[in-house]
């Protein structure tokens, strides 16, 4: 006769960092066909906002391609928004700017973020506190008071946006940066080398970055999640880049009152399109996670 | 058999795990009658905790148990399949090995002990706390009132044993199960906590069951001793037929363990020999065997049985110690210089240490 | 902690005043116009002016900069609107010269409710949820609420919104489609939806946090004992397990709460709520720097102070942390 107590069964699991999805508890060894099936959304996505231009779509300017505000259809596949133009084509060549701008917006925080957290971890003291000092004061501001007030000023470029939009990710990677370049520059082979005579920089450049860089590629993938949400709100708000118009700005179109009620889908498919999108980079960057951490134990954000 | 508390037949515990299945209980029977002692002790990994688990509904849910145990005139594990709710920690309480993690660090010790109270005897939260003062004194802890108030980490290791005491105390138990209650306690204060619980034990008419890897605790404070060995019994005997007349190589080995006040001072301690076996590699035949010098090729092969050796005395040998067959099958070992198994025969003797530290004229 | 709401409303501050042209909204184009070479005789006339107005427009731009104390160097400026905030004065509105402060005790109230309940609805739904899934961890319903907390990560929080918005205002009219005062019910009930939508990917993430640590904290042994007493597995997980666990989801919370903000001037505007949120957009917008500093001054003093409030509630939890403070 068996005894069923049901205690949970025990299992090693790690607390969990406070940024983004959580790991499950037991790491699996191969990474699943659901990973795969995300990568494959993603790179669908991506090769379609590449070759746009190439593919033998409608126009996605062109103003009667269908009737005003069609369901899907046959001629239209997504449909027509409130001037008649293509949703299915207008899906894809808004992917070019939504995955545009998070991409260059990820790259340039992942950039000022590395460099800020290595540094601080590195050389620890004044400059550490300091900087530490500077992202807990940007962690405080309501990210999307900061972005009104630089777009509102400075303008609606696209390089304008994306540099704001990087002082999302940028606290994070500057955050782990820190911790792990802390965590390693205590270990044997940063002491080695410096007693081989490397000087400080050679020692962050060539000991520690390379063990650095595939936590952050983490990072970097679910960060690329984060910006295209938050280029979403900015192009709602109807503060993104000007010309041309991302997935948020759809459904900015989409979502007014008198369209949202007769034509939902006009929302609807952009909002789609940006979940899968998401959920795709939120999943990858998720399950990379859980892969790695088994072999670099002790490798945290804490 | 009329007084019997506990009857424990024939239980078997194995864990599922991805290499199969381990036993850690491999056919383990006792009998324990009211207000008795019966001290289990063996080393870690012979299945004493995992026994004790299994008596108190505490092992998880992949663990396969088989066999019968009968508390008074009831099923335990019939009751454990049913759910039943005011039994463990009522009739049947346990205190364990850790008193710096048995306790909840965020609850008030005087909450710890009252709500046991409060839930199996439907007390209100007033009397239960008065009772829970009362048991602190009786556990020999001073100042129990402001004691109900304070936190564990407030109080030292032997406080917070006595505190765990106290909660397993609170209903009134029938049947006290303490696995290591002072392995993990300063040496001076061992003996305190021991005591104790013999006084407790004694006012409440309270029956014991004392788990520990030492037989010098259980020598003046057990009415029985089990030894058990990988998930085995291998001597069951009162105490003082265990200590006068040990049958089993494995008893024999752990006296030999324990450091006897005429030892001279700097002799080196003998340990048996080896480890313990992997839970999931245990080999055919007895599984003491590879590290006992009594041990004859039969012992590999074929599992020894309980047999008698006496009242009340049983033992799992082939070659037993004090009898004819086991000092045969020594001598033989050691004229060949290993044993059945293998193991060098010198290890087992004891060794005088080369190095003397005492300065010249001074004691040894 | 002051040095922070210092240094955050002097960032905002600058950029306000250095970045972009406070004169801009009183004076108009003029603002952009050399007044002082004008005034001082050098310039006839600017592209752009009307002919012989310029003079004239002039010095309402050099009387404008003399009001509000333009001239003065950026330090001093930001000095005297702290002095001016410290008593209670936020200035007036560019647009309607409204006081500020009036502004703020209108709208700051409805804002602090949505965030309650959402906060309130996220922990609501993420505490049971977690004991749940931490109780039988791995078994189904833990699988499916990765999943399930997954997916409400995921979705963009204004996406979720219109979401809402369409199937229970349009669609089925459950909701009213803009704010109703009358009374508290009326209130809780137009704010309702939009503390969904906040609250929901909250308690993904709150769940998701309290299960990890729920799980690390039955690893105890306290637990075992707590299960040697022969107590009720609700009665562990709730009443044992459940407060020390707690600590990383409520540093979380504190944390999130300007997330929250930025979170509600999108909400605000998809569900119509006169908040600060909204209040704020609109001001940005329309470069009205004394709304604009106020309600930044206003949400970073709440971070300020819900992070401090985050601090007592540990040493509630823990008293191994009271005795230090």
């Amino acid at each position: 006769m068996t005894l069923n107590t049901s205690e949970p069964i025990a299992v090693e699991s790690p607390p969990e960092a406070a940024d983004g999805p959580d790991a499950d508890k037991v790491a699996p060894r191969r990474l699943g066909i659901s990973f795969w099936t995300a990568i494959g959304w993603i790179l669908l996505v991506s090769a379609a906002a590449l070759v746009a231009p190439w593919l033998p779509i409608a126009d996605p300017e062109e103003i009667g391609a269908g009737g005003r505000l069609d369901g899907p259809g046959w001629d239209n596949w997504f449909g027509t928004d409130s001037n008649g133009r293509d949703m299915f084509s207008r899906t894809i060549w808004g992917a070019r700017v939504s995955l545009m701008v998070g991409l260059v917006s990820i790259l340039v925080g992942f950039l000022i973020g590395g460099v800020v957290g290595v540094v601080s971890g590195y050389r620890r003291g004044f400059i550490d506190r300091t900087l530490s000092f500077i992202v807990f004061v940007i962690l405080s501001f309501p990210s999307l008071v900061l972005f009104l007030l630089i777009i509102s000023i400075v303008g609606q470029g696209l390089w304008v946006v994306s540099l704001t939009l990087s002082v999302l990710v940028v606290p994070s990677v500057a955050r782990l940066g820190r911790a792990i370049t802390i965590a390693f520059s205590e270990r044997e082979f940063v002491a080695a080398a410096r007693l081989l005579g490397a000087t400080n920089r050679r020692v962050m450049v060539r000991e520690i970055l390379p063990n650095v860089l595939i936590p952050m590629s983490v990072i970097l993938l679910l960060g690329l999640g984060i910006t295209i949400v938050a280029e979403g709100g900015l192009a709602y708000l109807g503060l993104s880049v000007a010309d041309g118009f991302s997935w948020g700005k759809m459904i900015q179109i989409g979502a007014a009152p008198r369209t949202l009620r007769t034509a939902p889908w006009a929302a609807f498919f952009p909002i789609g399109a940006m979940f899968l999108t998401v959920l795709s980079l939120n999943w990858v960057g998720d399950r990379l996670r859980q892969y790695f951490d088994i072999r670099e134990q002790g490798i945290g954000s804490r | 058999m009329a007084g019997t508390l506990l009857s424990v037949q024939d239980l078997k515990v194995g864990f599922r795990t991805e290499q199969g299945v381990v036993r850690a209980v491999d056919g383990v029977s006792f009998d324990l009658e009211a207000g008795q002692t019966i001290g289990i002790v063996g080393e870690s990994g012979s299945g004493k905790t995992v026994t004790a688990k299994a008596l108190m509904n505490l092992l998880p849910s992949y663990a396969h148990v088989e066999g019968t145990v009968i508390f008074g005139d009831r099923d335990v594990f019939a009751m454990a399949a049913n759910r039943e709710k005011h039994f463990w920690g009522v009739e049947m309480t346990m205190v364990f090995q850790d008193p710096m993690t048995s306790l909840n660090p965020v609850k008030k010790v005087g909450e710890q002990i009252a709500e046991s109270l409060r839930v199996h005897l439907k007390k209100s939260r007033r009397e239960a706390f008065a009772e829970a003062g009362d048991l602190l004194e009786q556990v020999g802890i001073p100042e129990p009132g402001k004691r109900l108030t304070q936190y564990p980490h407030e109080l030292s290791g032997g406080l917070r044993q006595r505190v765990v005491i106290a909660m397993a105390l609170a209903c009134g138990p029938r049947l006290l199960i303490a696995d290591e209650p002072t392995t993990a306690l300063d040496v001076t204060v061992q003996k305190h906590i021991l005591d104790l619980l013999d006084d407790l034990r004694r006012d409440r008419g309270m029956a014991m069951i004392l788990i520990t890897h030492d037989l010098g605790v259980v020598k003046g404070r057990a009415d029985e001793i089990m030894v058990m060995y990988a998930g085995h019994t291998m001597e069951e005997a009162p105490t003082a037929t265990l200590f006068s007349e040990m049958r089993h190589p494995y008893t024999e080995a752990l006296l030999e363990t324990i450091p006897k006040i005429d030892t001279p001072s700097h002799t080196r301690l003998v340990p048996i020999p080896g480890r313990p076996p992997e839970v999931i590699e245990i080999p055919d035949g007895c599984p003491f065997a590879p590290r006992c010098r009594y041990s004859t090729a039969r012992c590999l092969t074929d599992r020894p049985g309980l047999t008698s050796h006496g009242s009340g005395h049983a033992c799992a040998c082939h070659a037993p110690v004090g009898t004819p067959s086991g000092s045969e099958a020594r001598a033989a070992n050691e004229s060949a210089g290993t044993t059945a198994a293998g193991l060098d025969m010198a290890q087992f003797t004891r060794k005088v240490p080369v190095i003397d530290f005492a300065p010249p004229g001074a004691e040894g | 902690m002051f040095a922070v709401v210092f240094a955050a409303t002097f960032l905002a501050y600058s950029a306000m005043n250095v970045l972009g042209d406070p004169l801009f909204n009183v004076v108009g184009f003029y603002a952009s116009v050399d007044c002082d070479a004008v005034l001082a005789g050098e310039v006839e006339d600017v592209i752009g002016t009307r002919p012989g107005s310029t003079v004239g427009e002039c010095q309402i731009v050099a009387e404008a900069r003399e009001k509000y104390h333009l001239n003065d160097p950026l330090p001093v400026r930001y000095g005297r609107w702290v002095g001016a905030m410290a008593q209670g004065d936020f200035g007036e509105s560019f647009k309607n010269y409204m006081p500020v402060s009036t502004i703020l005790s209108e709208r700051l109230p409805k804002s602090l409710l949505l965030m309650g309940m959402s906060v309130s609805i996220g922990l609501g739904v993420a505490i049971p949820w977690a004991v749940a899934a931490a109780y039988r961890a791995n078994g189904r319903l833990d699988k499916a609420s990765t999943t399930g907390a997954f997916g409400l990560l995921s979705i963009p929080g204004f996406a979720l919104g219109v979401i809402l918005f369409y199937f229970f205002v349009i669609r089925y009219q459950i909701f009213p489609s803009r704010f109703v005062d009358d009374d508290l019910f009326s209130r809780l009930r137009s704010l309702f939806l939009a503390a969904l939508t906040l609250g929901l990917p909250l308690a993904a993430i709150y769940q998701r946090l309290l299960r990890t640590d729920l799980i690390t904290t039955l690893q105890e042994d306290f637990v075992i004992t707590a299960k040697a007493k022969g107590l009720s597995d609700r009665r562990i997980m709730f009443r044992h397990v459940l407060r020390p666990s707690l600590f990383g989801t409520v540093t979380v919370v504190g944390l999130n709460t300007a997330a929250l903000f930025s979170g509600s001037i999108i909400i605000e505007q998809i569900f119509s709520i006169p908040g600060i949120g909204r209040e704020l957009y609109v001001s940005v917008v329309r470069d009205d720097n004394p709304v604009v500093l106020a309600c930044v001054v206003v949400i970073v003093a709440a971070f300020v102070i819900i992070n401090s409030v985050v601090d007592l509630l540990y040493s509630y939890l823990d008293p191994r942390v009271r005795r230090d403070t």
